[in-house]
């Protein structure tokens, strides 16, 4: 049980012996020199591309110095303006993406670090190293070229969900699901990325409520209990995000693109009828029931308004059932998983083949706007957007 | 992959060591060093978990540096400091540094520097490289609690026993033990002890299998007496008088003061002359039981057959608050956070093809046709990808 082999010893600087303690100078030159043997220099690789933004930095695809060539995406830690030091968020994701190691859920391979000089003050900079995968599925939803069967859009869905199922079995909340944190490799395996907003949850014991903060997940993709200011909120909100996803997979671009909250709202129950008691007990006791304008006598219009784009009855019950006000009501993964939509002809089928026809990676990053330039990042973290004085925005509901 | 589980021999050969600190030295500064984060964290409220995690982290920290290189103090401050993010109990850095001021003597907290936070802050950055970014460790206590569950015999003899073998585990942090062995074993070993010295005799156990000769069979394969003697004595020893005099040999605490300040030399005395340095070594470690005044513990009588090489601390002397100090009151604990995911007991998904063959039944007639209606609305305008 004892140790087999130990860390190899590092090797030192050598120190001076006149002082029992280090000064200043010695102590910088034993940092810039010191080999951490478990931290590797992100010189390692060579950046070839910025491809996206993440929650708390850039990231990069890189390929390795090695004889390898290997490409990875390089996720910078952002820590400038961090008063508390390594951010708590970015040890969250790192503390999760080493717990998750599956399938469909992107593979963190290592930490690297910048090496410690006098020019950035001897702190490093921090990179985490992913397995890279070619394409983002907003980037791929953006391109018309990119044509998915029915049997492949199935294929999407059900790594999408075998992954979600994953990370809940193991007590994870993605809370910022969006078809560009969906990460496609060019062999057609899917991976959910950027943890950057995950958290592990637990089962709210009776009398006790979990208090998560409910500024999560990217609006269009926000769960009307998130909207309505739950904080006791568990896997469903990440099964909602999943039915967007899904919706999204036929119309090619999100199906709700509320500018604001309460426009969210709106949105929603234009779509999956209003939000009261009788569909979804218990929606009166949310904190902003009473504060949010909620649209009453609004029919439930899902199948109605999908089935032009969705066609296959399966896939039009399925999304009715992921896209359920009631977070109680709403399919779990292995529901979804179980339904017909992945049981029946066309069964899901590999995507190597129609996504060999491409050559090039698709992200959101790079890929055209698909929405006004000043929509595309909107995120959980920004203020809450004004209705813009031009009302450049389409409050689209498929 | 690193293995953060050493042999006793690399235990001797750290870098302090080579760097000409002599083994009891260094044993010292850690044991210091992981009280200081105890009492520190106990101040601040944070829980047993952050505080133990911050000590491992403390630990795992000096075999890879220097005691002369990095003073104990501030790397206490800065692995409890990232502790408490990890477990999801933040603690500014300016409270800890102000926590750190109050517990320190000037002239400890002298080797904090001119700029104690921006310290902390760089620090930060080597700590979390030297540990690998290996942020989840798990430690005695949950299993303590979960072996207890399952002894059966008098509650309160029992309750006395795992109160006895939590404290251990709290002064085991200034041990070695967590470099050594996987809180598993430590957790069977302190109550192996606790069991002897508040006479707890495990008769019977749920979950007893034919096989199991003792009840941590069932829990540890193949612990050997002698293995669970040499823990125990690991943690005894520091209650031993020699281990605790430790005033007049101080670790270098002090470092060069910059050169472009100049500081009236008699204001950094050696910290041997600190009377606080003094009476904080030679303070009995142990708390031994809160609210057991009236067990009276014997030294062992049976199993460590040794001649007694420890004293036990007769004096109670109330050294942490309760927040730290107290196991829960009842067995289970008050349940914390489950700060730690839980390990990956769920099977995978199972995979999606062969679960049942595909059903051919043809597809329900959800919707009839719309005669009416008509195309379906297109996707919305907007750009696209260039085509090629």
């Amino acid at each position: 049980m004892q140790s087999v082999s130990a860390p190899r010893e590092p090797t030192q600087p050598v120190l001076s012996t006149t002082s029992t303690i280090l000064n200043m100078r010695e102590k910088e030159k034993y940092i810039e020199e010191f080999d951490f043997p478990f931290c590797d220099e992100s010189s390692k690789y060579e950046k070839v591309a910025k491809i996206g933004q993440g929650t708390f930095g850039e990231v990069f695809k890189a390929r390795a110095r090695n004889s390898s060539k290997k490409f990875v995406a390089m996720k910078k830690v952002l820590m400038d303006n961090e008063k508390e030091g390594f951010p708590i968020t970015a040890l969250r994701e790192i503390k999760i993406l080493q717990l998750l190691k599956h399938e469909n859920v992107v593979n963190l391979i290592e930490i690297c670090r910048t090496k410690a000089t006098v020019h950035n003050k001897y702190r490093s900079t921090f990179y985490l190293v992913f397995d890279f995968c070619e394409h983002d599925l907003a980037g791929l939803l953006s391109n018309v070229n990119v044509k998915f069967s029915l049997g492949e859009i199935k294929k999407v869905m059900q790594q999408l969900l075998n992954g979600l199922y994953y990370i809940h079995s193991n007590k994870i909340l993605h809370r910022d699901m969006k078809a560009a944190n969906v990460l496609i490799t060019k062999n057609g395996t899917l991976k959910l990325a950027d943890f950057g907003l995950a958290r592990a949850f637990s089962v709210a014991k009776s009398g006790q409520a979990n208090k998560y903060t409910n500024r999560v997940v990217t609006l269009w993709y926000r769960p009307p209990e998130l909207l309505l200011g739950d904080r006791n909120y568990g896997p469903p909100v990440d099964m909602w995000g999943a039915g967007c996803i899904m919706a999204e997979m036929w119309t090619r671009s999100p199906i709700m693109q509320g500018p604001t909250e309460q426009q969210q709202l709106i949105l929603i129950s234009q779509l999956c009828g209003s939000c009261t008691p009788d569909v979804w007990p218990g929606v009166e006791n949310l904190d902003l029931y009473n504060k949010m304008e909620l649209p009453k006598g609004q029919k439930r219009k899902v199948k109605e308004r999908l089935k032009p784009y969705v066609k296959d009855p399966y896939g039009c019950d399925l999304l009715d059932k992921l896209l359920q006000l009631d977070p109680a009501k709403r399919y779990d993964a292995d529901t979804a998983l179980n339904h017909d939509f992945f049981w029946t002809d066309p069964m899901p089928c590999d995507l190597g083949n129609m996504l060999a026809q491409h050559t090039q990676s698709m992200f959101e990053y790079l890929a055209p706007p698909r929405r006004p330039a000043h929509l595309r990042h909107h995120h959980h973290a920004a203020p809450p957007a004004k209705p813009p004085l031009d009302s450049g925005y389409q409050d689209r509901v498929f | 992959m690193p293995y953060w589980y050493y042999d006793k021999k690399d235990l001797l050969n750290t870098p302090s060591f080579r760097d000409g600190i002599n083994n009891d030295a260094e044993n010292r500064y850690r044991k210091e060093g992981a009280r200081f984060i105890i009492d520190t964290g106990s101040k601040m409220d944070l829980g047993y978990n952050t505080v133990a995690t911050g000590v491992v982290y403390f630990h795992r920290f000096y075999m890879f540096h220097s005691f002369r290189t990095f003073p104990r103090y501030i790397t206490a401050c800065c692995c409890l400091f990232l502790a408490g993010k990890v477990e999801e109990t933040p603690k500014k850095c300016k409270d800890i540094i102000k926590v750190a001021k109050s517990l320190l003597t000037e002239l400890k907290f002298a080797s904090f520097g001119e700029n104690p936070k921006e310290e902390v802050m760089t620090l930060e950055r080597i700590l979390l490289q030297t540990i690998k970014f290996d942020f989840q460790v798990e430690h005695p206590y949950g299993y303590l609690l979960k072996y207890a569950k399952c002894l059966k015999g008098d509650k309160t003899k029992l309750q006395k026993m795992v109160q006895m073998a939590w404290t251990f585990v709290n002064d085991s942090l200034c041990t070695t033990l967590c470099l050594q062995w996987e809180p598993e074993v430590i957790a069977v070993a302190l109550m192996f002890l606790a069991g002897k010295l508040s006479k707890f005799e495990v008769a019977d156990w749920n979950g007893r299998q034919p096989k199991h000769k003792v009840w941590w069979d069932m829990f540890v394969e193949d612990i050997t007496t002698e293995l669970l003697e040499d823990i125990c004595h690991q943690v005894l020893d520091l209650y031993s008088p020699q281990t605790q005099a430790s005033g007049n040999d101080s670790p270098p605490s002090v470092p060069q003061p910059p050169k472009n300040e100049k500081k009236p030399p008699s204001v950094t005395p050696p910290a041997s002359v600190s009377p606080v340095a003094v009476t904080t070594a030679t303070k009995p470690v142990v708390t031994p039981i809160k609210n057991g005044g009236e067990v009276k513990i014997e030294p062992p009588k049976v199993g460590i057959t040794e001649p007694i090489r420890y004293t036990y601390p007769f004096t109670p002397i109330p050294h942490y608050p309760p927040v730290y100090t107290a196991p829960p009151p009842t067995i289970p604990p008050p349940p914390r956070l489950p700060l730690v995911p839980p390990p990956m007991v769920y099977p995978d998904p199972p995979p999606a093809p062969n679960r049942f063959p595909p059903v051919n039944v043809p597809p329900p007639n959800y919707f009839t046709p719309l005669p009416n209606r008509g195309p379906p609305p297109g996707p919305p305008p907007r750009p696209y990808y260039p085509p090629p």
